[in-house]
């Protein structure tokens, strides 16, 4: 601004370049004005313009040329001199955006963009143009867009607590070069922004469609989905485990398992029922594994002559799960291998069913000490996933007929040998996954399981109840969602496929 | 289970002792004097000679289990219809189709530790192992063999007939335990047909040649004459590697040294039936040229095809 000092007799020139001067000042700040009034003006739904956005995935060298509009988040800007380069990200894929200097955009405009803060959703009106080189840090190679308008619908603060980039980086070459990675606390903490990364977004969208093809492949085979109870009176199994709720009067429990449910609709003629829902477990384990609230999918099943007829469908059903998740999902699981690098996930169909016998053969010629009655613990379990990966060339597999002693007081006992029982464990890369059997559909047996195993019998009564008036033969089991999506991608902490995960130190967010 | 009796031979009668040996206390007069022999099973204490007795009953079973075996495979080719057969050929038949000679599962595979021995064989779809089918086939008249076909994730499609080519699934296949012999098929995506079995004491074994070899010896044992056993071993290689696998003129040339060789004896490796008629005749059949075979050739085929134990294989090519 020019200095208009007392000077009387100011010539006509410098008149003139006073006014000029004036008259860019005026400019800039209209320019200014209208900017903060159209940016006002997107916080309100003050018009309804017939407008198409057009997707990043669909930003392809066939659309070169074309002017579109577009509304993304910014991933990163950096100016240089009379340029500004944007990357601009929607869910999983990304694409390069300019702003120039030139008839379409002022200087003005270059500093405006270069200062939009990262994450900040903005809306873009450019044209798209190929490019000779590919642009090997977008998930859009082939095209960059050239911006002609550029919008702010939703400012993000400044300071963000985590970087994406640091977020999506694999732990070693964080190491290697000195950059930053995040752990999993502050990712854990500042959920909504993790949640943002390709790597999460690839990682839920596989989770979904674990559970849609849960879904489908069991309506398919004529199952029913029930909902059951999660507030119940008594704790089912053990006791130990469950959480307390106040409930008006008394107390309540959050259910461990909808066991009791699926069983009593059995009985109720609903013949194949499958049920998706929490499962709240109070274990104060701090491991990989565990959490204590997680999806729970649940099947069960009357069956004809055999209880492998409910293994063969259960078996089917992951199956299925598995081959659609490996001819629908190769993008999110490779997406997903760039952070998290892994082994494919293999399996056999029909899957491989080995009875316990076997593998504690398997484990005895390998060298472990165990009795023919010992339960797996989770190293053995571990090893033999392993030896059976190295014979069978499986991540996933059933170990059939337990020993009885160490199953819970519903398992059907074997009718050929009263050592073991009629259940079964299945593993996914050396990790259980479903602990399933066929239960007793005998009132009488069940009351003389459940004294043997010293359970009060007035706790569990309508349970018994349940078997008086005709109970058909029955088994099932219950995956975790969060731990299957996990092994199948080969993960290593389930708090990774868990939205918002509990565990005993974490209640929010 | 109850054993049959056997009415005492000699009743009572005085019995000179010699005097020059050592005396011992009578065996039967102290059952008798200590009251019956219920008396130690109400202590709840099982006599060991009545165990040991049980293990030997255990042990006699399971050899008229083998010998039941072995005499319905020989019933079996006796009553195949063999119409075409040459003289020459029916008076090694019935010697020849039940391979000679003992074989011991433990010595072969490894103490048994009280569960399924399963054998793993992986093949690819593309290409599937004639020979190893027959072999199985072979190994159900033999043991007790539990056959489970898989297919692994890394092939999308198989045929339906590669899904059954081991046959119907046994009516006790869902009790594993039960079986002497495992055997498990997987279709997978591997460049060579290949074998594992116990995975801490022996690698894998690759290609169909030898995972052959190593089925046969559950059978019969190779021949103990050196020459005998190189020859089939030479047959072995030569339908392997230059009838499965060579050009026409390869072929052609084994064809005409099966020809010669046929033309001497009935079987391949002398006057019975081997591995190497085993393999030689999978080997043609894939080549798929068995009409425009030489003349003993085609005889040769037709004594194999009366053996009756290449139906798997036939079926597969159909």
């Amino acid at each position: 601004m020019l200095c208009v000092s007392s000077c009387f007799r100011a010539t006509e020139e410098e008149q003139q370049a006073q006014s000029k001067k004036a008259l860019k000042k005026q400019q800039k700040e209209a320019e200014k004005a209208a900017k903060k009034a159209e940016k006002q003006a997107k916080l309100v739904s003050v018009s309804f313009p017939d407008r198409e956005l057009v997707r990043v995935q669909d930003l392809t060298p066939e659309k070169a040329d074309q002017l579109i509009w577009l509304r993304a988040r910014v991933h990163t800007s950096r100016a240089k001199g009379k340029q500004c380069f944007l990357v601009l990200r929607q869910q999983q894929f990304n694409v390069q955006a300019l702003v120039a200097v030139g008839d379409r955009a002022s200087k003005q405009m270059v500093k405006f963009a270069a200062n939009i803060t990262k994450e900040s959703i903005i809306d873009v009106e450019a044209s798209v143009r190929k490019v000779e080189q590919k642009i090997e840090s977008c998930s859009q190679q082939d095209v960059e867009l050239h911006v002609e308008r550029i919008f702010v619908i939703s400012q993000a603060e400044p300071r963000l607590p985590l970087q994406l980039e640091d977020a999506v980086r694999p732990d070693g070459e964080g190491e290697e070069e000195g950059r930053a990675t995040v752990n999993q606390d502050t990712k854990l903490d500042n959920r909504v922004i993790d949640l943002r990364t390709t790597t999460s977004q690839a990682i839920f969208r596989l989770q979904s469609g674990v559970c849609q093809l849960f879904r489908d492949t069991l309506t398919q085979k004529g199952f029913v989905e029930i909902q059951t109870p999660k507030i119940i009176s008594a704790a089912s199994e053990g006791g130990a485990n469950v959480f307390t709720v106040s409930y008006f009067k008394t107390s309540a429990y959050l259910a461990q398992s909808p066991q009791l449910y699926k069983q009593m609709c059995i009985c109720a003629d609903f013949d194949k029922v499958f049920c998706v829902g929490p499962v709240f477990r109070a274990e104060d384990s701090n491991t990989h594994r565990h959490l204590t609230e997680f999806v729970g999918l649940d099947i069960e099943m009357a069956f004809n002559y055999h209880y492998h007829e409910v293994i063969d469908s259960i078996t089917d059903t992951m199956v299925q799960i598995f081959k659609g998740l490996r001819d629908n999902f190769q993008t999110e699981i490779q997406t997903v291998n760039k952070q998290f690098p892994s082994e494919p996930f293999k399996f056999l169909e029909p899957t491989l069913r080995l009875e316990y016998t076997e593998g504690v053969a398997m484990l005895r010629e390998a060298g472990v000490e165990m009795g023919d009655e010992d339960d797996l613990s989770t190293p053995n379990e571990k090893l033999l996933g392993r030896l059976v990966k190295e014979k069978y060339d499986t991540d996933f597999y059933v170990l059939d007929k337990y020993p009885l002693a160490v199953r819970p007081f519903y398992t059907m006992p074997d009718p050929n040998n009263a050592k073991y029982s009629n259940s079964y464990d299945m593993f996914m890369r050396g990790e259980e996954i479903l602990s399933g059997a066929q239960r007793i559909h005998d009132a009488q047996l069940l009351t003389e399981r459940a004294t043997h195993h010293q359970i009060d019998l007035e706790k569990i009564k309508s349970y018994i109840d349940s078997f008086r008036f005709g109970a058909p033969p029955h088994g099932g089991g219950g995956i975790g969602l969060e731990r299957v999506c996990m092994l199948y991608l080969g993960l290593h902490n389930v708090r990774q496929t868990s939205m918002f995960p509990r565990d005993p130190k974490r209640l929010t967010p | 289970m109850p054993m049959y009796q056997v009415k005492p031979v000699s009743g009572d009668m005085e019995v000179d002792l010699p005097t020059c040996m050592y005396k011992l206390p009578s065996f039967h007069a102290s059952h008798g004097s200590s009251g019956s022999p219920e008396h130690a099973l109400q202590n709840g204490e099982v006599d060991p000679a009545v165990k040991a007795l049980e293990a030997r009953q255990d042990e006699i079973m399971r050899k008229l289990y083998e010998l039941k075996a072995a005499v319905e495979g020989l019933a079996k080719t006796v009553t195949t219809p063999d119409a075409d057969l040459d003289l020459t050929v029916s008076s090694s038949l019935s010697s020849s189709t039940t391979f000679k000679g003992t074989t011991d599962l433990d010595a072969l595979l490894g103490k048994d530790l009280g569960a399924l021995r399963d054998i793993v064989i992986n093949a690819n779809p593309a290409q599937p192992p004639l020979t190893l089918l027959v072999l199985h086939s072979l190994l159900c008249q033999r043991y007790r063999v539990l056959s489970t076909v898989h297919v692994h994730s890394s092939v999308t499609d198989v045929p339906p007939q590669l899904l059954s080519c081991l046959g119907p699934r046994h009516a006790d296949s869902y009790a594993r335990h039960m079986f002497q012999l495992g055997f498990t098929l997987i279709w997978k995506d591997v460049p060579k047909v290949q074998m594992k079995f116990s995975v801490q004491n022996m690698c894998p074994i690759e290609g169909e040649a030898n995972v052959a070899r190593f089925l046969f010896k559950l059978l019969a044992p190779y021949p103990s004459d050196p020459a005998a056993a190189t020859l089939v071993d030479s047959w072995l290689d030569t339908a392997f590697f230059q009838l499965a696998e060579g050009s026409a003129k390869e072929r052609a040339a084994v064809l005409r040294a099966l020809n010669s060789a046929l033309g001497r004896n009935p079987w391949l490796s002398g006057p019975e039936f081997s591995l190497a008629d085993v393999a030689c005749y999978c080997c043609v059949l894939q080549t798929g040229s068995a009409a425009s075979t030489p003349a003993n050739v085609q005889r040769w085929i037709k004594s194999c095809d009366n053996l009756g134990h290449f139906g798997p294989a036939k079926r597969l090519l159909q």
